[in-house]
Protein backbone atom coordinates (compact mmCIF):
# COMPACT_ATOMS: atom_id res chain seq x y z
CA UNK A 1 0.00 0.00 0.00
CA UNK A 2 1.65 3.05 -1.60
CA UNK A 3 0.47 6.55 -0.11
CA UNK A 4 1.42 9.41 -2.26
CA UNK A 5 2.71 12.64 -1.71
CA UNK A 6 0.97 15.22 -0.27
CA UNK A 7 0.73 17.20 -3.22
CA UNK A 8 -1.17 15.73 -5.36
CA UNK A 9 -5.01 15.30 -5.74
CA UNK A 10 -5.34 12.21 -4.03
CA UNK A 11 -3.29 12.26 -0.87
CA UNK A 12 -5.57 15.36 -0.72
CA UNK A 13 -8.64 13.45 -0.84
CA UNK A 14 -7.28 10.97 1.41
CA UNK A 15 -6.04 13.66 3.85
CA UNK A 16 -9.70 14.87 4.50
CA UNK A 17 -11.15 14.46 7.96
CA UNK A 18 -13.82 11.45 7.56
CA UNK A 19 -15.84 10.71 9.91
CA UNK A 20 -17.91 7.81 8.41
CA UNK A 21 -15.67 6.69 5.39
CA UNK A 22 -12.36 4.88 5.51
CA UNK A 23 -10.25 5.40 2.42
CA UNK A 24 -7.43 3.20 1.04
CA UNK A 25 -4.94 4.12 -2.12
CA UNK A 26 -3.44 1.50 -3.81
CA UNK A 27 -1.02 2.65 -6.13
CA UNK A 28 0.13 0.30 -8.77
CA UNK A 29 -3.83 -0.08 -9.99
CA UNK A 30 -4.88 3.52 -9.10
CA UNK A 31 -7.69 2.19 -7.10
CA UNK A 32 -9.30 3.87 -3.91
CA UNK A 33 -11.06 1.56 -1.50
CA UNK A 34 -13.82 3.63 0.32
CA UNK A 35 -15.34 1.56 3.41
CA UNK A 36 -18.14 3.07 4.92
CA UNK A 37 -19.31 3.19 8.12
CA UNK A 38 -21.79 5.37 9.60
CA UNK A 39 -21.95 3.48 12.98
CA UNK A 40 -23.66 2.37 14.36
CA UNK A 41 -26.86 2.27 11.75
CA UNK A 42 -25.20 2.34 8.66
CA UNK A 43 -27.78 4.14 6.23
CA UNK A 44 -27.50 7.00 3.79
CA UNK A 45 -27.45 9.61 6.20
CA UNK A 46 -27.51 13.01 5.29
CA UNK A 47 -23.77 13.46 7.01
CA UNK A 48 -22.92 10.30 5.29
CA UNK A 49 -24.56 11.03 2.20
CA UNK A 50 -22.17 14.78 2.26
CA UNK A 51 -19.08 12.67 2.88
CA UNK A 52 -19.62 10.07 -0.26
CA UNK A 53 -20.36 13.04 -2.94
CA UNK A 54 -17.07 14.94 -1.36
CA UNK A 55 -15.25 11.45 -2.29
CA UNK A 56 -17.18 11.60 -5.30
CA UNK A 57 -16.32 14.89 -6.19
CA UNK A 58 -12.72 15.02 -5.38
CA UNK A 59 -12.25 12.18 -8.22
CA UNK A 60 -14.09 14.32 -10.46
CA UNK A 61 -11.48 16.97 -10.22
CA UNK A 62 -8.42 14.96 -10.58
CA UNK A 63 -9.40 12.98 -13.67
CA UNK A 64 -6.78 10.44 -14.46
CA UNK A 65 -5.98 9.62 -11.23
CA UNK A 66 -8.26 7.15 -10.42
CA UNK A 67 -8.71 3.67 -12.32
CA UNK A 68 -10.89 1.91 -10.31
CA UNK A 69 -13.18 2.47 -7.13
CA UNK A 70 -13.97 0.22 -4.75
CA UNK A 71 -16.91 0.52 -1.93
CA UNK A 72 -17.49 -1.77 1.10
CA UNK A 73 -18.99 -1.85 4.34
CA UNK A 74 -16.62 -2.23 7.36
CA UNK A 75 -19.99 -2.95 9.70
CA UNK A 76 -19.89 -6.34 10.55
CA UNK A 77 -23.33 -8.04 8.52
CA UNK A 78 -24.61 -4.64 6.99
CA UNK A 79 -23.95 -3.16 4.05
CA UNK A 80 -26.26 -0.77 4.30
CA UNK A 81 -29.72 -0.22 5.50
CA UNK A 82 -30.56 2.11 2.88
CA UNK A 83 -32.74 5.35 3.74
CA UNK A 84 -31.97 7.24 7.26
CA UNK A 85 -35.79 6.02 8.54
CA UNK A 86 -35.95 8.60 11.06
CA UNK A 87 -34.92 11.32 8.79
CA UNK A 88 -37.74 10.29 6.74
CA UNK A 89 -40.33 10.09 9.60
CA UNK A 90 -38.96 13.78 10.47
CA UNK A 91 -39.88 15.10 7.48
CA UNK A 92 -43.23 12.44 6.32
CA UNK A 93 -44.41 14.41 9.83
CA UNK A 94 -43.58 17.62 8.75
CA UNK A 95 -45.51 17.17 5.29
CA UNK A 96 -42.36 18.84 3.87
CA UNK A 97 -42.15 17.24 0.44
CA UNK A 98 -39.56 19.80 -1.01
CA UNK A 99 -36.90 18.52 1.96
CA UNK A 100 -37.72 14.63 0.67
CA UNK A 101 -37.37 15.81 -2.95
CA UNK A 102 -33.66 16.98 -1.85
CA UNK A 103 -33.17 14.03 0.20
CA UNK A 104 -33.40 11.80 -2.92
CA UNK A 105 -31.81 14.55 -5.47
CA UNK A 106 -28.76 13.63 -2.93
CA UNK A 107 -29.02 10.33 -3.49
CA UNK A 108 -29.33 10.17 -7.18
CA UNK A 109 -26.70 12.22 -7.65
CA UNK A 110 -24.42 9.60 -6.19
CA UNK A 111 -26.22 7.36 -8.56
CA UNK A 112 -25.90 9.44 -11.24
CA UNK A 113 -21.80 9.50 -10.88
CA UNK A 114 -21.58 5.75 -10.51
CA UNK A 115 -23.90 5.47 -14.04
CA UNK A 116 -21.36 8.15 -15.59
CA UNK A 117 -17.95 6.70 -14.12
CA UNK A 118 -17.01 4.52 -17.11
CA UNK A 119 -17.15 8.62 -18.66
CA UNK A 120 -14.77 9.91 -16.45
CA UNK A 121 -12.23 6.94 -16.41
CA UNK A 122 -13.15 4.79 -13.59
CA UNK A 123 -13.97 1.35 -13.12
CA UNK A 124 -16.38 1.08 -10.28
CA UNK A 125 -16.86 -2.74 -8.15
CA UNK A 126 -18.96 -3.20 -4.70
CA UNK A 127 -18.35 -6.05 -2.55
CA UNK A 128 -21.67 -6.41 -0.36
CA UNK A 129 -21.08 -8.88 2.65
CA UNK A 130 -24.24 -7.94 5.04
CA UNK A 131 -27.76 -7.28 4.73
CA UNK A 132 -28.66 -4.36 1.81
CA UNK A 133 -32.11 -3.31 1.91
CA UNK A 134 -33.85 -0.37 -0.31
CA UNK A 135 -32.19 2.32 -0.97
CA UNK A 136 -28.71 0.30 0.55
CA UNK A 137 -29.74 -2.04 -2.77
CA UNK A 138 -30.30 1.17 -5.06
CA UNK A 139 -27.00 2.27 -4.30
CA UNK A 140 -25.28 -1.33 -5.15
CA UNK A 141 -26.64 -1.67 -8.60
CA UNK A 142 -25.14 1.00 -10.65
CA UNK A 143 -21.69 -0.39 -10.19
CA UNK A 144 -19.50 -2.02 -13.14
CA UNK A 145 -19.11 -5.19 -10.99
CA UNK A 146 -21.29 -6.57 -8.04
CA UNK A 147 -20.21 -9.00 -5.87
CA UNK A 148 -22.16 -10.22 -2.87
CA UNK A 149 -21.10 -13.00 0.11
CA UNK A 150 -23.02 -16.08 -0.07
CA UNK A 151 -24.87 -15.71 3.62
CA UNK A 152 -25.85 -11.37 2.32
CA UNK A 153 -29.38 -10.70 1.49
CA UNK A 154 -31.07 -7.57 -0.08
CA UNK A 155 -34.38 -6.27 -1.02
CA UNK A 156 -36.50 -3.54 -1.21
CA UNK A 157 -39.00 -3.63 1.81
CA UNK A 158 -40.74 -0.18 0.80
CA UNK A 159 -43.95 -1.42 -0.38
CA UNK A 160 -44.35 -2.78 2.80
CA UNK A 161 -44.98 0.82 4.80
CA UNK A 162 -46.95 1.88 1.32
CA UNK A 163 -43.78 3.52 -0.23
CA UNK A 164 -41.53 2.44 -3.18
CA UNK A 165 -37.55 2.67 -4.02
CA UNK A 166 -37.70 6.03 -5.69
CA UNK A 167 -33.46 6.21 -6.06
CA UNK A 168 -32.77 4.15 -9.01
CA UNK A 169 -34.41 0.52 -8.49
CA UNK A 170 -37.03 0.71 -10.93
CA UNK A 171 -34.32 2.25 -14.07
CA UNK A 172 -31.23 -0.26 -12.81
CA UNK A 173 -33.09 -3.65 -12.16
CA UNK A 174 -35.30 -3.35 -15.22
CA UNK A 175 -32.08 -2.63 -17.50
CA UNK A 176 -30.22 -5.72 -15.87
CA UNK A 177 -33.07 -8.29 -15.15
CA UNK A 178 -36.11 -7.32 -17.07
CA UNK A 179 -39.69 -5.68 -16.58
CA UNK A 180 -40.66 -8.92 -14.96
CA UNK A 181 -38.02 -8.81 -12.25
CA UNK A 182 -38.51 -5.36 -11.32
CA UNK A 183 -42.09 -5.96 -10.89
CA UNK A 184 -41.34 -9.60 -8.71
CA UNK A 185 -38.87 -7.30 -6.39
CA UNK A 186 -40.27 -3.90 -6.45
CA UNK A 187 -43.67 -4.71 -5.74
CA UNK A 188 -42.94 -7.74 -3.47
CA UNK A 189 -40.92 -6.52 -0.72
CA UNK A 190 -39.75 -9.76 -0.80
CA UNK A 191 -35.49 -10.47 0.13
CA UNK A 192 -33.52 -12.82 -1.66
CA UNK A 193 -30.53 -14.61 -1.58
CA UNK A 194 -26.73 -13.61 -3.19
CA UNK A 195 -27.58 -16.52 -5.65
CA UNK A 196 -31.24 -15.84 -6.30
CA UNK A 197 -30.09 -12.30 -7.00
CA UNK A 198 -27.22 -14.00 -9.12
CA UNK A 199 -30.21 -15.90 -11.47
CA UNK A 200 -31.67 -13.28 -11.99
CA UNK A 201 -28.57 -11.07 -13.30
CA UNK A 202 -28.26 -8.29 -10.77
CA UNK A 203 -25.14 -9.33 -9.03
CA UNK A 204 -22.31 -10.82 -11.11
CA UNK A 205 -20.76 -12.65 -8.55
CA UNK A 206 -21.34 -14.95 -5.51
CA UNK A 207 -18.20 -15.78 -3.13
CA UNK A 208 -18.34 -17.82 -0.17
CA UNK A 209 -18.20 -16.10 3.00
CA UNK A 210 -14.26 -14.45 4.05
CA UNK A 211 -13.50 -14.74 -0.10
CA UNK A 212 -15.23 -11.43 -1.11
CA UNK A 213 -11.82 -9.65 -0.22
CA UNK A 214 -9.93 -12.11 -2.90
CA UNK A 215 -12.45 -11.80 -5.62
CA UNK A 216 -12.40 -8.11 -5.32
CA UNK A 217 -8.47 -8.33 -6.01
CA UNK A 218 -9.05 -10.50 -8.54
CA UNK A 219 -11.91 -8.88 -10.44
CA UNK A 220 -9.29 -5.53 -10.66
CA UNK A 221 -6.45 -7.06 -11.78
CA UNK A 222 -7.95 -9.06 -14.08
CA UNK A 223 -10.05 -5.53 -15.78
CA UNK A 224 -7.59 -3.35 -15.21
CA UNK A 225 -5.12 -4.35 -17.74
CA UNK A 226 -7.92 -4.05 -20.83
CA UNK A 227 -9.96 -1.22 -18.95
CA UNK A 228 -9.74 1.36 -21.74
CA UNK A 229 -11.69 -1.09 -23.75
CA UNK A 230 -13.81 -2.18 -20.94
CA UNK A 231 -14.84 1.69 -19.85
CA UNK A 232 -15.47 2.31 -23.35
CA UNK A 233 -17.47 -0.98 -23.58
CA UNK A 234 -19.12 0.26 -20.63
CA UNK A 235 -20.39 3.39 -22.09
CA UNK A 236 -21.49 1.64 -25.18
CA UNK A 237 -23.86 -0.57 -22.62
CA UNK A 238 -25.24 2.61 -21.03
CA UNK A 239 -26.06 4.23 -25.11
CA UNK A 240 -28.28 0.88 -25.58
CA UNK A 241 -29.69 0.66 -22.24
CA UNK A 242 -30.17 4.50 -21.63
CA UNK A 243 -30.84 6.05 -17.69
CA UNK A 244 -31.47 9.25 -17.87
CA UNK A 245 -31.10 12.25 -14.71
CA UNK A 246 -34.15 13.47 -15.46
CA UNK A 247 -35.97 9.91 -15.27
CA UNK A 248 -34.35 9.24 -12.03
CA UNK A 249 -35.40 12.94 -10.91
CA UNK A 250 -39.29 12.33 -11.23
CA UNK A 251 -38.97 9.32 -10.39
CA UNK A 252 -37.68 10.92 -6.72
CA UNK A 253 -40.43 13.24 -7.20
CA UNK A 254 -43.28 10.51 -7.31
CA UNK A 255 -41.34 9.20 -4.17
CA UNK A 256 -41.16 12.37 -2.39
CA UNK A 257 -44.97 12.47 -3.39
CA UNK A 258 -46.14 9.11 -2.59
CA UNK A 259 -44.14 9.55 0.88
CA UNK A 260 -46.40 12.43 1.96
CA UNK A 261 -48.93 10.12 2.19
CA UNK A 262 -47.83 7.95 4.36
CA UNK A 263 -49.90 7.49 7.57
CA UNK A 264 -49.15 6.81 11.33
CA UNK A 265 -49.67 3.12 10.29
CA UNK A 266 -46.96 2.91 7.61
CA UNK A 267 -45.13 5.15 9.63
CA UNK A 268 -45.28 2.73 12.61
CA UNK A 269 -44.22 0.16 10.06
CA UNK A 270 -40.83 1.83 9.83
CA UNK A 271 -40.22 2.34 13.18
CA UNK A 272 -40.52 -1.51 13.74
CA UNK A 273 -37.69 -1.89 10.55
CA UNK A 274 -35.83 0.55 12.61
CA UNK A 275 -36.22 -0.81 15.67
CA UNK A 276 -35.08 -3.85 14.13
CA UNK A 277 -31.96 -2.78 12.49
CA UNK A 278 -31.58 -1.26 16.13
CA UNK A 279 -31.64 -5.23 17.72
CA UNK A 280 -29.22 -6.31 14.93
CA UNK A 281 -26.60 -3.28 15.81
CA UNK A 282 -26.59 -4.33 19.31
CA UNK A 283 -25.49 -7.82 18.26
CA UNK A 284 -29.36 -9.56 18.16
CA UNK A 285 -28.87 -12.49 15.87
CA UNK A 286 -32.70 -11.29 14.40
CA UNK A 287 -32.50 -7.59 12.49
CA UNK A 288 -34.16 -5.62 9.87
CA UNK A 289 -34.57 -9.09 7.61
CA UNK A 290 -36.32 -10.96 9.75
CA UNK A 291 -38.45 -8.14 11.03
CA UNK A 292 -39.03 -7.65 7.50
CA UNK A 293 -40.44 -11.22 7.24
CA UNK A 294 -42.52 -10.74 9.99
CA UNK A 295 -43.92 -7.96 8.36
CA UNK A 296 -44.73 -9.21 5.25
CA UNK A 297 -46.68 -12.07 7.61
CA UNK A 298 -48.58 -9.82 9.34
CA UNK A 299 -49.65 -8.28 6.44
CA UNK A 300 -50.50 -11.47 4.56
CA UNK A 301 -52.55 -12.88 7.43
CA UNK A 302 -54.27 -9.20 8.08
CA UNK A 303 -55.17 -9.43 4.27
CA UNK A 304 -55.86 -13.08 3.82
CA UNK A 305 -53.07 -12.71 0.99
CA UNK A 306 -51.09 -15.37 -0.80
CA UNK A 307 -48.12 -15.79 -2.35
CA UNK A 308 -45.71 -15.69 0.93
CA UNK A 309 -43.98 -19.78 0.40
CA UNK A 310 -41.26 -17.95 -0.57
CA UNK A 311 -40.58 -16.98 2.95
CA UNK A 312 -40.04 -20.17 4.56
CA UNK A 313 -36.85 -20.68 2.48
CA UNK A 314 -35.22 -17.91 3.29
CA UNK A 315 -35.56 -18.27 7.02
CA UNK B 1 -30.86 23.36 0.65
CA UNK B 2 -34.39 25.44 0.37
CA UNK B 3 -36.17 27.08 3.50
CA UNK B 4 -34.84 27.55 7.01
CA UNK B 5 -37.03 24.48 8.39
CA UNK B 6 -34.53 22.22 5.65
CA UNK B 7 -31.40 24.42 6.88
CA UNK B 8 -32.45 23.44 10.56
CA UNK B 9 -32.70 19.65 10.00
CA UNK B 10 -29.15 19.83 7.90
CA UNK B 11 -28.06 21.66 10.83
CA UNK B 12 -28.72 19.44 13.63
CA UNK B 13 -28.98 16.15 11.94
CA UNK B 14 -25.57 14.77 13.27
CA UNK B 15 -27.26 16.17 17.04
CA UNK B 16 -30.06 14.13 16.61
CA UNK B 17 -28.44 10.96 15.47
CA UNK B 18 -25.96 11.25 17.88
CA UNK B 19 -29.26 10.99 20.33
CA UNK B 20 -30.72 7.95 17.83
CA UNK B 21 -27.30 6.19 18.25
CA UNK B 22 -26.57 6.91 21.60
CA UNK B 23 -26.23 3.34 23.33
CA UNK B 24 -28.54 3.64 26.40
CA UNK B 25 -31.35 5.59 23.36
CA UNK B 26 -30.45 2.62 21.43
CA UNK B 27 -31.06 -0.08 23.56
CA UNK B 28 -34.57 2.33 25.35
CA UNK B 29 -36.06 2.07 21.60
CA UNK B 30 -34.66 -1.62 20.73
CA UNK B 31 -35.84 -3.19 23.89
CA UNK B 32 -37.24 -1.06 26.37
CA UNK B 33 -36.61 0.00 29.95
CA UNK B 34 -36.41 -1.16 33.22
CA UNK B 35 -38.95 -0.12 35.72
CA UNK B 36 -36.56 1.81 37.65
CA UNK B 37 -34.49 3.67 34.65
CA UNK B 38 -37.68 4.91 32.97
CA UNK B 39 -39.20 5.81 36.44
CA UNK B 40 -35.91 7.95 36.71
CA UNK B 41 -36.29 8.95 32.78
CA UNK B 42 -40.09 10.08 33.40
CA UNK B 43 -38.82 12.20 36.62
CA UNK B 44 -36.28 14.18 34.56
CA UNK B 45 -38.76 14.47 31.84
CA UNK B 46 -41.56 15.89 34.01
CA UNK B 47 -38.75 18.71 35.25
CA UNK B 48 -38.88 19.38 31.46
CA UNK B 49 -42.66 19.33 30.71
CA UNK B 50 -43.09 21.59 33.37
CA UNK B 51 -41.09 24.39 32.37
CA UNK B 52 -42.06 23.87 28.48
CA UNK B 53 -44.93 26.54 28.74
CA UNK B 54 -42.95 29.10 31.09
CA UNK B 55 -40.25 28.90 28.29
CA UNK B 56 -42.53 29.87 25.97
CA UNK B 57 -44.10 32.26 27.82
CA UNK B 58 -40.47 34.20 28.70
CA UNK B 59 -39.77 33.98 24.87
CA UNK B 60 -43.51 35.41 23.75
CA UNK B 61 -43.47 38.13 25.82
CA UNK B 62 -40.04 39.51 24.52
CA UNK B 63 -40.47 38.33 20.71
CA UNK B 64 -40.51 42.03 18.94
CA UNK B 65 -43.35 42.96 16.62
CA UNK B 66 -41.56 42.13 13.63
CA UNK B 67 -41.95 38.37 14.40
CA UNK B 68 -45.15 38.32 15.41
CA UNK B 69 -46.37 35.48 14.07
CA UNK B 70 -43.97 33.48 16.04
CA UNK B 71 -45.94 35.22 19.60
CA UNK B 72 -49.18 34.12 18.18
CA UNK B 73 -47.51 30.28 17.47
CA UNK B 74 -46.49 30.23 20.96
CA UNK B 75 -49.79 31.42 22.36
CA UNK B 76 -51.33 28.70 20.44
CA UNK B 77 -48.27 26.08 21.18
CA UNK B 78 -49.05 26.36 24.67
CA UNK B 79 -52.44 25.62 25.38
CA UNK B 80 -52.18 23.12 23.22
CA UNK B 81 -49.58 21.80 25.42
CA UNK B 82 -51.34 23.21 28.53
CA UNK B 83 -51.46 20.35 31.69
CA UNK B 84 -49.53 17.89 29.78
CA UNK B 85 -46.79 17.34 32.97
CA UNK B 86 -50.13 15.50 34.34
CA UNK B 87 -49.32 12.88 31.35
CA UNK B 88 -46.49 12.38 32.82
CA UNK B 89 -47.50 12.60 36.62
CA UNK B 90 -50.27 9.65 35.52
CA UNK B 91 -47.79 7.58 33.84
CA UNK B 92 -45.30 7.75 37.06
CA UNK B 93 -47.89 7.00 39.17
CA UNK B 94 -48.77 3.90 36.46
CA UNK B 95 -45.45 2.59 37.19
CA UNK B 96 -45.37 3.55 41.28
CA UNK B 97 -44.71 6.46 41.51
CA UNK B 98 -46.93 8.68 43.71
CA UNK B 99 -47.47 12.52 42.14
CA UNK B 100 -47.18 13.61 45.41
CA UNK B 101 -43.67 12.88 45.61
CA UNK B 102 -43.19 15.18 42.37
CA UNK B 103 -42.41 18.00 43.83
CA UNK B 104 -39.26 16.36 46.39
CA UNK B 105 -37.65 15.28 43.06
CA UNK B 106 -34.02 16.85 42.92
CA UNK B 107 -33.74 17.07 39.01
CA UNK B 108 -30.09 15.86 37.50
CA UNK B 109 -27.61 18.31 36.40
CA UNK B 110 -28.43 18.06 32.69
CA UNK B 111 -32.07 19.03 33.12
CA UNK B 112 -31.94 21.80 35.14
CA UNK B 113 -28.77 22.77 33.13
CA UNK B 114 -31.37 22.47 30.18
CA UNK B 115 -33.72 24.32 31.44
CA UNK B 116 -31.57 26.84 32.71
CA UNK B 117 -30.20 27.60 29.15
CA UNK B 118 -33.91 27.53 27.72
CA UNK B 119 -34.90 30.35 29.81
CA UNK B 120 -31.45 32.41 29.28
CA UNK B 121 -31.58 31.90 25.39
CA UNK B 122 -35.23 33.13 25.43
CA UNK B 123 -34.17 36.61 27.69
CA UNK B 124 -30.67 36.78 26.83
CA UNK B 125 -30.19 35.57 23.56
CA UNK B 126 -32.86 35.95 20.90
CA UNK B 127 -36.15 34.94 22.31
CA UNK B 128 -37.35 33.16 19.03
CA UNK B 129 -34.20 30.18 20.00
CA UNK B 130 -37.76 29.06 21.81
CA UNK B 131 -38.20 27.28 18.53
CA UNK B 132 -35.48 25.55 18.56
CA UNK B 133 -36.16 23.52 21.47
CA UNK B 134 -39.53 22.84 20.75
CA UNK B 135 -37.79 21.15 17.57
CA UNK B 136 -35.98 19.20 19.31
CA UNK B 137 -37.98 17.96 21.68
CA UNK B 138 -40.70 17.77 19.05
CA UNK B 139 -38.37 15.40 17.04
CA UNK B 140 -37.80 13.32 19.82
CA UNK B 141 -41.14 12.99 20.68
CA UNK B 142 -42.78 12.31 17.39
CA UNK B 143 -39.99 10.53 15.82
CA UNK B 144 -39.07 8.19 18.46
CA UNK B 145 -41.64 8.32 20.63
CA UNK B 146 -43.94 5.93 19.18
CA UNK B 147 -41.45 3.04 18.85
CA UNK B 148 -40.03 3.99 22.50
CA UNK B 149 -43.51 3.67 23.95
CA UNK B 150 -43.35 0.23 22.25
CA UNK B 151 -40.74 -0.98 23.48
CA UNK B 152 -41.36 0.19 27.27
CA UNK B 153 -44.80 -1.24 26.65
CA UNK B 154 -43.74 -4.74 25.92
CA UNK B 155 -40.49 -4.96 28.27
CA UNK B 156 -43.27 -3.46 31.23
CA UNK B 157 -45.41 -5.34 30.15
CA UNK B 158 -48.16 -2.33 30.63
CA UNK B 159 -51.30 -2.09 28.57
CA UNK B 160 -52.35 0.11 26.03
CA UNK B 161 -51.45 3.70 26.69
CA UNK B 162 -51.07 2.81 30.56
CA UNK B 163 -47.86 4.53 31.85
CA UNK B 164 -46.53 5.39 28.08
CA UNK B 165 -49.34 7.92 27.48
CA UNK B 166 -46.92 10.86 27.31
CA UNK B 167 -44.09 9.49 25.38
CA UNK B 168 -46.35 8.30 22.99
CA UNK B 169 -48.65 11.33 22.40
CA UNK B 170 -46.82 12.91 19.55
CA UNK B 171 -46.41 9.90 17.38
CA UNK B 172 -49.15 10.25 15.77
CA UNK B 173 -49.91 12.09 12.43
CA UNK B 174 -52.91 13.52 13.54
CA UNK B 175 -51.02 15.87 15.93
CA UNK B 176 -49.94 17.75 13.14
CA UNK B 177 -47.39 19.28 15.35
CA UNK B 178 -44.57 19.13 12.93
CA UNK B 179 -46.20 20.35 10.44
CA UNK B 180 -47.01 23.69 12.22
CA UNK B 181 -43.65 24.08 13.31
CA UNK B 182 -42.03 23.85 9.88
CA UNK B 183 -44.30 26.24 8.40
CA UNK B 184 -43.56 28.93 11.50
CA UNK B 185 -39.75 28.27 11.00
CA UNK B 186 -40.13 29.07 7.34
CA UNK B 187 -41.51 32.36 8.78
CA UNK B 188 -38.41 33.48 10.66
CA UNK B 189 -36.03 35.96 9.21
CA UNK B 190 -32.73 37.21 9.81
CA UNK B 191 -29.78 35.38 11.06
CA UNK B 192 -29.34 36.10 14.56
CA UNK B 193 -32.91 34.54 15.20
CA UNK B 194 -31.84 31.42 12.91
CA UNK B 195 -28.71 31.25 14.58
CA UNK B 196 -29.93 31.06 17.90
CA UNK B 197 -32.99 28.78 16.66
CA UNK B 198 -30.02 26.50 15.57
CA UNK B 199 -28.53 26.86 18.85
CA UNK B 200 -30.85 25.82 20.59
CA UNK B 201 -31.94 22.42 19.12
CA UNK B 202 -27.96 21.66 19.21
CA UNK B 203 -28.49 22.07 22.88
CA UNK B 204 -31.54 20.51 23.51
CA UNK B 205 -30.53 17.14 21.47
CA UNK B 206 -27.12 17.20 23.81
CA UNK B 207 -28.96 17.56 26.75
CA UNK B 208 -31.44 15.36 26.47
CA UNK B 209 -29.16 12.63 25.14
CA UNK B 210 -27.22 13.15 28.42
CA UNK B 211 -30.33 12.99 30.80
CA UNK B 212 -31.18 9.54 28.69
CA UNK B 213 -27.09 8.65 29.53
CA UNK B 214 -27.38 9.27 32.82
CA UNK B 215 -30.36 7.76 34.09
Amino acid sequence: MNVPRPDSGIPGLLARPYRFLRLEWTSDLALLRVRTCVTPIQCFSLAGIAEMQRVLDDISLNPGLVRHLVVSSDVTGVFNFGGDLSLFSLLVRAQDAESLRLYGRKCIDMVWWLETAAQRGVHTTVLVQGDTLGGGLESVMPFHKVIFERSAQAGFPEVLFNLFPGMGAWHYTIRKAGFAVANDMVLSGKLFTAEQLYRRSLVDLVVDDGRGEAALDHVVRSIDPRLRGTLVALQGQRLAAPITYESLSATVDLWAEAALALTTRDLRLMERLARAQVRKVGGADEGALHEIKRIELDTAWGEERTGITEWTTLG
Amino acid sequence: MGDFFMALVESTDQARRDFETHPVALGAVADGLSVERYRKLLLELYQIVWHFNPVCAAAASRIPDSHRQVRYFLYRHMQEESGHEQWVGNDLEAIGVASATLPSHRPSASTLAVIGYNYWTADRRDPCSVLGMMYALEVIASVYGGAFASAVRESLLLVGDRGVSFIGSHATMDTEHMVHLREILNTVEGDSARQAIVESALVNFEFVTRIFAEI
